[in-house]
Parts: C-alpha cells; sequence; structure tokens
C-alpha cells in the first residue's frame, strides 16, 4: 500500500510582511486539518504545539556532480521525521526567512528521493507587504526572486495603501512574474483552501494566463531583471525532441532561468503531460485527460534572468512534429 | 539447523519474485500497532521496538510484549547497552528505559529534536541539532560536543573509547582524554547520516545523503567511496568473521569485505539475496550463519549466506509495507520484523523450536 503524498507549501516573504500572521492562523484557526509547521526561531511566544518544528535553515551542497544542487539539509530530515508520525498530515508548511534564496527549499523536493517519495511540493507562497515591496524589490534582490519563485503572492495589508499604489504594486509582481496568482489581504486574511493545498503546483493557471500584455509592455522604468515569457503550440510536440531540447536548456542556463512550467501536448501520448522546474532540477509526468471544451495545446512558462536572450522560442518551435 | 535452511529454501524456490507467506509467517505472532515501526534493538531474550506514536514495546521469549509509552512524538532513534533502552524523539526528549520498564528523562531539549542516540558500557550520547552530549560513567553533566551542522548519525567503537559523529563534510571522531576531548576530521564533501566503526575499530563508514556510503580507514585517513547504490542506503550491520559490512540500498544485499590490509579498497562487494525489482530498505545479521536478513520495500525478507552461489530462503513474504526493523533475540531463538506501517512479526527462526504462538 503506498501511503499518499503530502503536500507542502513554502512559505517566503520579508519580515514584516505578515508571515507570521499567517502561520498563528495556520495553527490556531479551527480548520479541522492537521498541519505541521517547520518554522525558523518562531520567537518568544512558544505556541504549545507538537507540530511547531524548529528549524536551522541548513543549506547543504549535494556530493552529485550538480553545480547548482544546493538543498536544505534541516528539512530532509524534518520532513522525514515527520513521515514517521502516527497521524496522517493533511499538509506541510515550510517558512523561509526573509533573506533566504528560495531555490535550496523547492530544490530538496526534486533532490531527495525519500522527501520526493513521501511528500510534493504544493505551491510556494510569497507574503508581500504592499507599502513596501516597491522599496524591497529595488534594494533586495532576494525580494524579487521571492516574487519570482511565487505560485501564490499574498499581497498584504492592502488596507494600508491607497488604490492607485496598489494597481502599480500589482502591476509590478505581474512583470516579473505574471502567472503567479494575487491575492490581496489586509491582514493574512485569505481563506486558507487559496494558501494551503493547492494540489498539483497551480500549474493550471500556466494554461489561464494570458501573458500577451508582456509583448506591449515596454515600459523600463524600473531595472526589474527578472522577467518571464511564455510559448504556445497548436502543433502537438515530438517527446524525444522536447526532452532533448529541454535538458540542454536547463544545463546550460539553469543558473539563471529561476522557474519553468508547462502543459504539453505530445505526439502519441493521450494524456497532459505535466513538468515544473527550478533552476536545473525538472519533474514532469503525464497529468489526466485534456479538458473536452477546449482544444489540446502546448505551453511552455519561463522566469528568469536574460530570459529573452536565450533562443527559447526557436528551440521550442524546432521540438513541433514535422 | 541446517536441515531447516534446506528445506524452506525448496519450498519457496519456486515462489520467487513476488513472494507469498512462508512458514515462518504462518507460526508467527502478527500484530498491527497503527504508528510506523522506527527501529528495533536487541535487549537481552528480547526485542524492543521504536514506533512513530513514541511507544516502545518489548516483545520477550515466552512472556509476551509490554508498552512503554517512552514520548509524546515520534521515537526517533534508539540504542542499548544490553540493559537499558535509550531513545530520542521529537518531544525534544531523551529518556532510558530500565528492565522493569520505568522511563527516565535524562535531557530535555525543548522544542529540538533529538536526532541520534549511541550508548556503549558505562557511556551514553545524543545529539540534538549540532551538539552531541556525552555521558560517562560517574559524571553527573554531559560533556557537549559542537559541530558545524545537524548530526547525521552517532556511534561509539567496541571500546567505548572514541565516538564517530557523522554531519555535514565528513565525520569528526572524539576521543577522551585525561577530562578532555581530543578531536581527529575526516572530510569528505556532502552530508554524511548513520555511521560505524567497524569491529576492530580500523575503519569508519557513514551512510550519505547521496546514494553512496562513505569509509576512511582511520591509520591514513584514506577514502573509500562506495557508490552504485540505485537508492539511499538506510541500514547496515557488520557480518561473519571477514567481516563484511552488507547494506541496503540495492535490489539486493550489498557485502563489502573488509579484510586484509585495505578492506574493501578495489574489490568488488558481494552481492546476495536478490530481490528482483524491490529495494533493500533493512538489513541485519545473524552471525552464528554467517548470514544476513534483508527487508525489502514491498515487505518481503530473505534470508542468505554471504556466498552468491547459495540460494537465499524467504523468511517473509510481500506484504506491501517496506520493511523498517529487523531484530533477533541474544540466543538468536526468536526474530522480530517491523514494517512502515506497525506491522509486528515475532517468531522462532527455526521450524520445531518453541512456537512463538504461545506467547
Amino acid at each position: 500500500m503506498q501511503t499518499s503524498q503530502v503536500p507542502v507549501t513554502v512559505l517566503t516573504g520579508f519580515l514584516g510582511a505578515g508571515k507570521t500572521t499567517l502561520l498563528n492562523r495556520i495553527l490556531t484557526e479551527r480548520h479541522g486539518k492537521k498541519y505541521a509547521v517547520v518554522v525558523n526561531e518562531f520567537g518568544e511566544e512558544g505556541i504549545d504545539n507538537d507540530l511547531v518544528v524548529d528549524a536551522d535553515e541548513e543549506v547543504f551542497e549535494m556530493n552529485n556532480g550538480c553545480i547548482c544542487c544546493t538543498v536544505r539539509g534541516d528539512l530532509i530530515r524534518i520532513l522525514s521525521g515527520l513521515m514517521k508520525r502516527a497521524d496522517q498530515l493533511d499538509a506541510i508548511i515550510v517558512e523561509t526567512t526573509g533573506l533566504a534564496d528560495p531555490a535550496p527549499v523547492a530544490q530538496t523536493f526534486f533532490v531527495d528521493e525519500d522527501v520526493a517519495d513521501r511528500t510534493k511540493l504544493d505551491a510556494i507562497v510569497t507574503v508581500a507587504d504592499a507599502v513596501h515591496l516597491d522599496a524591497q524589490l529595488g534594494e533586495h534582490h532576494e525580494a524579487e526572486e521571492q516574487i519570482a519563485f511565487a505560485d501564490v503572492v499574498l499581497l498584504n495589508k492592502t488596507d494600508l495603501i491607497q488604490s492607485e499604489n496598489l494597481e502599480s504594486v500589482e502591476t509590478r509582481i505581474r512583470k516579473i512574474n505574471p502567472y503567479a496568482k494575487i491575492i490581496r489581504t489586509a491582514r493574512c486574511d485569505a481563506p486558507l483552501e487559496e494558501v494551503v493545498g493547492l494540489n498539483a503546483f497551480s500549474l493550471d493557471r500556466v494554461l489561464e494566463v494570458e501573458p500577451d500584455f508582456l509583448d506591449s509592455d515596454h515600459d523600463h522604468e524600473h531595472d526589474d531583471d527578472i522577467t518571464s515569457v511564455s510559448f504556445v503550440s497548436e502543433t502537438p510536440l515530438d517527446f524525444e525532441k522536447f526532452q532533448t531540447w529541454f535538458a540542454n536548456v536547463l544545463q546550460t542556463r539553469g543558473q539563471d532561468i529561476l522557474r519553468s512550467k508547462g502543459i504539453l501536448d505530445f505526439d502519441g501520448l493521450d494524456e497532459r503531460y505535466v513538468f515544473q522546474g527550478v533552476h536545473m532540477l525538472m519533474d514532469g509526468s503525464p497529468m489526466g485527460e485534456w479538458p473536452k471544451d477546449k482544444p489540446k495545446s502546448s505551453r511552455v512558462v519561463f522566469i528568469g534572468r536574460d530570459i529573452e536572450n536565450m533562443g527559447l522560442k526557436e528551440g521550442f518551435e524546432a521540438c513541433k512534429i514535422a | 539447523m541446517q536441515d531447516s535452511l534446506t528445506s524452506e529454501l525448496t519450498l519457496n524456490q519456486r515462489r520467487r519474485p513476488s513472494f507469498e507467506e512462508t512458514e515462518l509467517e504462518r507460526r508467527a505472532t502478527k500484530l498491527n500497532f497503527g504508528a510506523p515501526v522506527t527501529g528495533s534493538v536487541t535487549i537481552g531474550e528480547g526485542v524492543a521496538v521504536g514506533f512513530g506514536d513514541g511507544n516502545v514495546r518489548i516483545f520477550r521469549e515466552g512472556v509476551g510484549y509490554s508498552t512503554v509509552k517512552a514520548h509524546a512524538g515520534v521515537v526517533l532513534c534508539m540504542a542499548t547497552d544490553g540493559e537499558h533502552i535509550f531513545t530520542g524523539s521529537d518531544d525534544g526528549k531523551f529518556v532510558r528505559i530500565s528492565s522493569d520498564n520505568t522511563v527516565e528523562e535524562i535531557a530535555s531539549f525543548g522544542t529540538k529534536w533529538v536526532d541520534c542516540v549511541a550508548v556503549i558500557d558505562g557511556k551514553y550520547a545524543c545529539s540534538s541539532g549540532g551538539k552531541a552530549h556525552v555521558w560517562s560513567k560517574g559524571q553527573k553533566k554531559p560533556s557537549v560536543l559542537e559541530h558545524s551542522s545537524t548530526i547525521g548519525g552517532m556511534a561509539f567503537d567496541a571500546k567505548g573509547k572514541r565516538l564517530a559523529v557523522a554531519h555535514y563534510g565528513g565525520v569528526t571522531i572524539w576521543e577522551a582524554k585525561e577530562r578532555r576531548w581530543k578531536s581527529l576530521k575526516l572530510i569528505w564533501k556532502g552530508f554524511h547520516g548513520d555511521v560505524c566503526f567497524s569491529p576492530d575499530g580500523k575503519y569508519v563508514v557513514t551512510a550519505m545523503q547521496e546514494n553512496a556510503l562513505h569509509g576512511w580507514r582511520l591509520r591514513d585517513k584514506g577514502d573509500l567511496a562506495m557508490s552504485g547504490y540505485p537508492a539511499k542506503v538506510k541500514s547496515f550491520a557488520w557480518v561473519g568473521d571477514t567481516p563484511y559490512l552488507v547494506t541496503s540500498g540495492a535490489n539486493e544485499a550489498i557485502c563489502w569485505p573488509f579484510d586484509g590490509k585495505d578492506g574493501p579498497m578495489g574489490r568488488a562487494p558481494v552481492c546476495v539475496a536478490p530481490s528482483k525489482k524491490q529495494i533493500a530498505t533493512c538489513v541485519q545479521a545473524l552471525n552464528s550463519e554467517s548470514a544476513v536478513f534483508a527487508g525489502f520495500r514491498d515487505g518481503s525478507v530473505l534470508l542468505a549466506e554471504i556466498d552468491e552461489s547459495k540460494e537465499p530462503i524467504v523468511i517473509k513474504g510481500s506484504s506491501g509495507s517496506a520493511i523498517t526493523g529487523i531484530s533477533l533475540t541474544s540466543s538468536l531463538s526468536h526474530v522480530l520484523v517491523g514494517d512502515e506501517e506497525g506491522n509486528i512479526l515475532w517468531s522462532t527462526l527455526w521450524a520445531g523450536e518453541m512456537n512463538a504462538k504461545s506467547i
């Protein structure tokens, strides 16, 4: 009997953005779910809860020849410990400190087989302070990366900002990462089911978002260097060609590609093939039927630095079947 | 004993690779405790088992089992000095269980987990985060040995003079010299988990985060890279007089020879107890027969001599849940097998001996 994989939400965001408020809600609200929370120095309050785990944010390099394989060593240990519990957890939430690079946490789920067997990365949720995000994006590249990595951005403290400023903050988030779902909140009061246990890493959004405005928006008032590209094909793709091209892209440009995701229509495969990657690591598998009401198509998304100059479009085009 | 070995063999030979219920299983006591088995140790004529719900259960020949509530959380690690059982847990506590089943708290680390324990006559140690706490005979306060990362494993050598502590980047060997601790660093990139000394104390071996073992010859810090495993090595045991270091992590038990001047350097391992597709998750020595038990991800357990020309015996059939503990009583009369779904199999090892069902 194979135990099901427990979804893990990675929670990022700068100090003061509201992560602790959200964690407190997860721990104290009567949601009827069993959530374990992995935190760094939970502070003095000392919430008496056996589901709060203290972590040390230890970033380890793997000895496997992959230069960007840094993982959270403490997390491997903690997740395998949590999997030995007698009770089944509904989800695990992992908090990272504001200045931490989210990549090692995400990579842990690709690299360690025990972690990959028993848990799955559900979503990266970034809590952003609507009032201060603009300044933080200018000052810390970590802030920009946290937005770029996110599947969900909780835009918090929206009650403290004027609506036109809020629009401009959202525009800036969308410029870095048009595929993240933005939830506006005042005190992190978003429904928990929109944050935890989203299932499938919100990959469906890859198909939903129409990132056309990217092409028309050439307004370079900020020097945001993280951008995104996406390509669509109505023609089915050749599996072999795609594998070869994609592996090569990740191998040679993986340092600059923060996230990659896609839903693909491979020639000869009835199911949708979905994948997601973090830097050089990716994971893909067939995942269910295509929706009946829409034509099949393939879409890939890349978020990263210098992404326009990687020849990605030409490479993707060349994967179409002849 | 050899007779029963042969007869069981012919009985089970045709059933591979998916192993069916065995004669040993039919005569065994089978129980389910609803929480994963996290480890097991031999304690005299009994076996102690740790569970994911904080319980430790002690099975004794002819007596049945007793349950000791040792922790509020998962029993993460356990060890024994032959008399007491020492356990650590994610409830932050390091405890000692006496032969009358009393639980005594040795130390508490609050919200920090107790990840590893090591015990030898007169000394016991536990780790929490990067600190190893070592209690020596006659000392009330432990010595605290600090490391730059979380500790992945700890082990004393057979004489109890040295303590090996595995961590990120290698192993530190600690030796107590007139109230001062002297350290020797063995360096190898990557994270090191479980660690052990060879029985003669000449080698130290770790199971790494990657699918590999790493060893050092202590005389000259010579490196031994034992790689090529399809999965992580989660369990190892020293077997026989050679001795062999038998390991899990492949679809058979991989046995590295540690005889001669150079041990396994430049030599191929002996591979026994093959299971076509399943990965071994737990191994245990049967020293009287120079043989090894290998437990697999599908719940099957094979017993094989360390000789590739001999056929293994099927001890337990495929039940579907990965084996996480195999232990024998000191007299080798009984064997206990535990899995990650909380199933326990407790049986006489050889047919014809006193039936375990009588407990």
